[in-house]
C-alpha cells in the first residue's frame, strides 16, 4: 500500500489549486507586462490622438499630430533614414554574425571552447554602452588612429570624416548588436538534429546544397529572431545616430527630442508609428518563418 | 477474489477526433499479471496513463481496490509505474533513483536504506548504488526502473512496454525476472506490449486491444485457441484465415464454402452460427499436416510452395492454393522433409482443428472479408 | 586540422578582435595623458584614475576614483541590475514553465512576451512616464528595474525555453506516480534539472539592464544608473580620458565577476 485508502483519501486545497497550477504560473508574468507594457503602450496611442497632455489627462481629441508627421517635408527622409539604415546594419550584422554562429556550431568541437568564446563575447557587454560608443571617437575620429595612421604615411592629406555621417552607423550599430544576431543564430544552430544533415550528405548533397536547403533553412528562426532583435534595437537606439552621426535624423530621435520639450502628444505619435513599423517587420518575418520551431 | 483495478465504460478523447478508448471496461484480480497486447495506436499506453493519473479520462468510472478515482492525483494513488524509456532521473544516482519514492513517502532513513537494498538485490543490481544513470546500460536501467517502482509496495504496479527498447536475449532474461518477482512480491502486475510471445508467456489473464476497444479478455490458452474474434485471432500467434459461408451441418460437422473449395470443420461454437452465415474459417500453422500425413485429413487441399522462413526450431512454409490463397505452415525442424520452391504439395488438416471466428472484431460497422484480408 | 577548421577559427578571432576593438582602446587611451581624446599620445598617466581634484575641475576632469556621483550611479547601476536579474530569473523560470503545455492561447501569450522586446526602448520609456504622470506615481529604482525586465523577459524565455530537456514532463510524471506532490516535484526535479537555464536568465537579466540607456533615462531620476549618469555627462561636458577610465573600472570588476561565475558554471557544462 503506498497510496492513501478511502477513509484517508482528502483531496487538500493544494490539490485543487495545484489543477491550476499552470494558469497561476503565468501570473507574475502577465501582471508584469500588464502594468509595464500594455498600459504605457496603450497610453501612447490613446495619447497620440489628443491635442495637449495634462496633469489631469489629455485633452482635445485631434487626428492634427498624424497629419503634421504626414505632410511633413522631413518625413520621407526620417523614415528612410530610420527604416533603411536599421535594415542595412540588419544585413551587414546578419553578414558578420552568422558564420561566426556557424563556425562556433560546426567547427569548434570542444563544448569547453565553445563556452569560453560565448563568454568571451558577454564581456563587452558589461562595459556601459556609451563608453563603448565613446570609445569609437579615438579610432574613427579625425584626430582617431585611423586618420592619423592614414596621415602619416601620408596616404591621405586631409582627415576622413568617418564618424559624422551614416558610415559611421553602419560599422558602430553591427558592433553594438553583432552579440543580438550570434546568440539566437547560435541557439537555432545547435537545435538541429545533426543526424538530419547526415541524411542530407548521405544522400550525395554538395556541400553548398547541405547548407543551404538544410542547415540554413533549419536554422531560419534563430536567425529571423537576430534580425528582429537587432532591427527593433536599432530603430530605437537614437542615442548613436545623437552622437556620432549628428545630422541624421531618425524617428527615435525626433522622440526623444520631442519628449525632452515636452510636446508630449506629437512625440506619442511618432512613438505610435515607430512602435507600427516594429510590428509590421515582426508580423512580415513571422509569415516568413515559424519562430516558434525555436522554443517548442 | 477481490478486485484490484475496475473500469467503466472509459472514454478518452485526444483533440476533437482520435477517440484513444471506446467505453473501455474491464477488470482485474488482485495478485494477477495482466498483460494488455495489442498493435500501436490501439490505447493501451493511455489507459496505463489512466490508471496511474498522469493522463485525465472524459467519461467512465475507474475504481483502484474499489476506491474512485475521479480527480484523484497520481501521488495519492495506490499504484506505481514503469514507463516506456524508464525515465530515471539523470540528477540522481541509482540509490537515491530507487529511494524517491520511499522518501516521498515520508520513510526514515535506516528503513529506506533496508528496503532500496532488497530491491535492489531483487532485480539484481546490487552494489550499483552509487552509479549514475547515465553509465548504466539499457537492461540495468530497466531493472533500476523497476526497482523503484516495485520499492513502494503498490497494490498496482503499471509496467508500459517495459521489453521493447531491449535485445531479444535481454529480454527473454527479463521476461523471465519478471515472472519470477511477480511470483514473489504477489502484487498486481499490468503491462503492455506489442509482441504477443510476451503476452502468452507472461500472463495470467491477457487483454487484447484494438483502437480504442477490447476485442477478448481471458486466460492465454483460451485466447490463443479460442480467439473471440479475426482481430484477437490474428493478433495473438500466427494464423491461416479464409472467409467462409456456412453450407450445412451434419450433427456437429459443418461444411463450408470457401475460396479453396468446401472445408469441414467443428466448432465447439455451434449453436450460434447457422447455415448462410458469413464466417471466417482458421487454421493455426501448426495444425496443417503436408505430404502423407495430409492424405489422412478431413480437409484436403492442394497448394504450391510459394517461400519458406527458417527460423531455427521450426521452419514456416507459405504455400499458395486457387487463385491467390496463402497457407502457412509452421513445421518443427526435425519433422521437416525435403520440399521444392515450385512443387505442389498436399496439405491437410483435421476439422477439429479450424475455427469458426464469426465477429470481424469490437468495432462495429467493419465487413468480416474487409479485416481478413486488410483494407 | 583542416583548412576549414583554420578557416573558422581566424574568422572566429577576428570577430572577436572587431567587438574587442573599441574595448581595447579604451583601456589603451585611460592611461593617456592630456585631456584630448585623440592621437598622437603624449605621455601615460595614472591621473585619470586616482588623481585627487584639486577642487576646481569640471566633472569631466575629476579622477574616476574621486568622483562621488560615479559612485552613487555605480551604487544605482548595481542595484537596479541586481533587482532585474531576480525578477528575470523569477518570471522567466515561472512564465517557461507554464508555456511548456498546449493551453488555450498559448501563442498568444508568447507573442505578447515578445512584445516586451519589439517595442523600442523610446516608445515604452515615453508611455511608463506617462503612465507615471497620470497616476502621479513617483519613479523608483524598483520602476526602473520593472521597465527593464519587461525587456530582458523575452530573451531569457527564449533561451530556456529552447534549452528545455524534452524528457523533462516524463521525469515529472514519473516523481508524481512515486508519490511525489507538485512541491516535491519541482523541488526536487524540475528545479534541479532547470538550475542552468534559471541562472542563466538571471545572468540575462543583470547584463541586459546593466546597459540599457534608453529605457532608463525615461524612467530615472536624479543621479541616475551608470549608463545614463554617464551618457548625460557626455553630451553636456566634453569627451575625456576619464570616462575610459570609468569603463575600464567596470570592465575589470564586471570581469572578475563573470569569471568567478563561468568558472562556477564550467562544472555543469552540458
Amino acid at each position: 500500500m503506498c497510496g492513501l485508502s478511502a477513509p484517508q483519501l482528502k483531496l487538500g486545497l493544494i490539490d485543487r489549486v495545484a489543477r491550476y497550477s499552470r494558469y497561476l504560473l503565468l501570473l507574475p508574468g502577465f501582471v508584469l507586462i500588464l502594468l509595464f507594457l500594455l498600459i504605457p503602450l496603450s497610453m501612447i496611442i490613446t495619447i497620440s490622438f489628443f491635442e495637449r497632455f495634462t496633469i489631469a489627462g489629455p485633452e482635445n481629441f485631434t487626428l492634427k499630430n498624424y497629419i503634421a508627421f504626414f505632410t511633413s517635408p522631413q518625413t520621407p527622409v526620417i523614415l528612410l533614414n530610420t527604416f533603411g539604415m536599421s535594415l542595412l546594419a540588419c544585413l551587414i550584422t546578419f553578414l558578420l554574425g552568422y558564420p561566426m554562429a556557424y563556425f562556433l556550431v560546426f567547427r569548434v568541437k570542444s563544448a569547453r571552447a565553445r563556452f569560453f568564446v560565448v563568454s568571451l563575447l558577454l564581456v563587452p557587454f558589461l562595459i556601459d554602452w556609451s563608453v563603448r560608443v565613446v570609445a569609437w571617437l579615438p579610432i574613427l575620429g579625425e584626430s582617431g588612429i585611423v586618420n592619423y595612421a592614414l596621415m602619416s604615411l601620408g596616404v591621405i592629406k586631409e582627415p576622413l570624416e568617418l564618424l559624422f555621417g551614416r558610415s559611421a552607423l553602419l560599422i558602430i550599430w553591427p558592433q553594438t548588436y553583432l552579440l543580438w544576431m550570434i546568440f539566437p543564430s547560435y541557439l537555432a544552430l545547435t537545435r538541429i538534429d545533426p543526424d538530419i544533415i547526415n541524411a542530407a550528405k548521405v544522400l550525395k548533397a554538395p556541400p553548398h546544397r547541405v547548407f543551404f536547403d538544410v542547415t540554413f533553412r533549419l536554422s531560419l528562426p534563430g536567425v529571423v529572431m537576430g534580425f528582429i532583435f537587432v532591427f527593433v534595437s536599432a530603430l530605437g537606439d537614437y542615442i548613436t545616430p545623437a552622437l556620432w552621426a549628428g545630422g541624421i535624423q531618425t524617428l527615435g530621435l525626433s522622440v526623444a527630442n520631442y519628449a525632452a520639450n515636452f510636446v508630449w502628444p506629437y512625440a506619442a505619435a511618432l512613438s505610435t508609428i515607430l512602435v507600427a513599423i516594429a510590428l509590421l517587420i515582426l508580423y512580415l518575418l513571422l509569415k516568413v518563418v515559424d519562430i516558434k520551431k525555436l522554443v517548442y | 477474489m477481490s478486485k484490484a483495478l475496475e473500469t467503466k465504460e472509459l472514454v478518452k478523447w485526444y483533440g476533437k477526433e482520435v477517440l484513444a478508448l471506446n467505453k473501455v471496461t474491464f477488470d482485474v484480480d488482485a495478485g494477477d499479471f495482466f498483460v494488455i497486447i495489442g498493435p500501436s495506436g490501439c490505447g493501451k499506453s493511455t489507459l496505463l496513463k489512466i490508471i496511474a493519473g498522469i493522463l485525465d479520462y472524459d467519461s467512465g468510472k475507474l475504481y483502484i481496490n474499489g476506491v474512485d478515482m475521479k480527480g484523484v492525483p497520481p501521488y495519492k494513488r495506490d499504484v506505481s509505474m514503469m514507463l516506456e524509456n524508464y525515465a530515471l532521473f539523470p540528477h540522481m544516482n541509482v540509490f537515491d533513483n530507487v529511494a524517491f519514492g520511499l522518501k516521498m513517502l515520508g520513510k526514515d532513513k535506516s528503513e529506506i536504506e533496508k528496503e532500496v537494498k532488497e530491491a535492489l538485490k531483487l532485480v539484481g543490481l546490487a552494489g550499483l548504488e552509487k552509479r549514475m544513470p547515465l553509465e548504466l546500460s539499457g537492461g540495468q536501467r530497466q531493472r533500476v526502473a523497476l526497482a523503484r517502482a516495485l520499492v513502494i509496495n503498490p497494490s498496482v504496479l503499471l509496467l508500459d512496454e517495459p521489453l521493447s527498447h531491449v535485445d531479444y536475449r535481454l529480454q527473454r532474461k527479463l521476461m523471465e525476472d519478471l515472472k519470477e518477482i511477480h511470483r514473489k512480491v504477489g502484487n498486481t502486475f499490468i503491462l503492455t506490449t506489442h509482441v504477443q510471445e510476451h503476452a502468452l508467456s507472461l500472463a495470467d489473464t491477457v487483454m487484447v486491444m484494438n483502437t480504442g476497444v477490447i476485442e477478448q479478455i481471458g486466460k492465454p490458452d483460451e485466447v490463443y485457441n479460442n480467439p473471440a474474434t479475426v482481430f484477437a485471432a490474428r493478433f495473438v500467434g500466427e494464423i491461416n484465415l479464409f472467409s467462409a459461408q456456412i453450407k450445412s451441418w451434419d450433427g456437429g460437422l459443418c461444411y463450408l464454402n470457401t475460396e479453396i473449395g468446401e472445408l469441414k470443420a467443428n466448432p465447439k461454437n455451434k449453436n450460434a452460427l447457422s447455415s448462410g452465415d458469413k464466417v471466417a474459417y482458421a487454421v493455426r500453422p501448426e495444425r496443417v499436416k503436408i505430404g502423407e500425413e495430409a492424405k489422412l485429413c478431413d480437409n484436403k487441399v492442394e497448394a504450391k510452395l510459394v517461400s519458406y522462413y527458417y527460423f531455427g526450431h521450426y521452419m514456416e512454409y507459405v504455400f499458395q492454393a486457387g487463385n491467390n490463397t496463402k497457407i502457412k505452415v509452421s513445421v518443427p525442424t526435425e519433422k521437416v522433409g525435403n520440399l521444392t520452391l515450385g512443387s505442389t504439395y498436399l496439405l491437410g488438416w483435421g476439422a477439429k482443428d479450424a475455427l469458426l471466428i464469426e465477429k470481424p472484431c469490437m468495432i462495429e460497422g467493419l465487413d468480416i472479408e474487409e479485416v481478413i484480408y486488410g483494407k | 586540422m583542416g583548412w576549414g577548421d583554420r578557416l573558422a577559427k581566424v574568422y572566429i578571432a577576428l570577430i572577436i578582435l572587431f567587438i574587442y576593438l573599441p574595448v581595447f582602446f579604451m583601456i589603451f587611451l585611460s592611461f593617456k595623458s592630456g585631456s584630448k581624446v585623440s592621437f598622437p599620445i603624449e605621455g601615460f598617466t595614472l591621473d585619470w584614475y586616482v588623481k585627487p581634484p584639486s577642487g576646481y575641475e569640471y566633472s569631466a576632469y575629476i579622477s574616476i576614483l574621486h568622483d562621488k556621483n560615479f559612485f552613487v550611479a555605480l551604487n544605482n547601476s548595481l542595484y537596479v541590475s541586481i533587482i532585474t536579474a531576480l525578477l528575470t530569473c523569477l518570471l522567466v523560470t515561472t512564465t517557461a514553465l507554464a508555456l511548456r503545455k498546449r493551453i488555450v492561447g498559448r501563442d498568444l501569450l508568447f507573442y505578447l512576451f515578445l512584445l516586451g522586446f519589439i517595442v523600442p526602448g523610446v516608445a515604452l520609456g515615453l508611455g511608463v512616464t506617462f503612465m507615471f504622470r497620470l497616476f502621479g506615481i513617483e519613479s523608483s529604482l524598483f520602476a526602473v528595474a520593472a521597465v527593464l525586465t519587461v525587456y530582458t523577459v523575452p530573451f531569457g524565455l527564449i533561451l530556456m525555453m529552447s534549452r528545455f530537456d524534452p524528457d523533462l514532463a516524463l521525469y515529472e510524471y514519473a516523481a508524481s506516480v512515486l508519490k511525489a506532490s507538485p512541491l516535491n516535484v519541482f523541488r526536487r526535479i524540475t528545479l534541479p534539472l532547470i538550475i542552468f537555464e534559471v541562472i542563466s536568465a538571471a545572468i540575462i537579466g543583470f547584463l541586459l539592464s546593466w546597459g540599457e540607456v534608453i529605457r532608463t533615462q525615461f524612467v530615472m531620476k536624479g543621479t541616475g544608473t551608470l549608463a545614463t549618469y554617464i551618457r548625460n555627462e557626455l553630451s553636456i561636458n566634453p569627451i575625456t580620458p576619464k570616462w575610459f577610465a570609468a569603463g575600464t573600472l567596470i570592465a575589470i570588476i564586471a570581469f572578475i565577476g563573470l569569471a568567478i561565475f563561468a568558472y562556477i558554471m564550467s562544472r555543469r557544462v552540458r
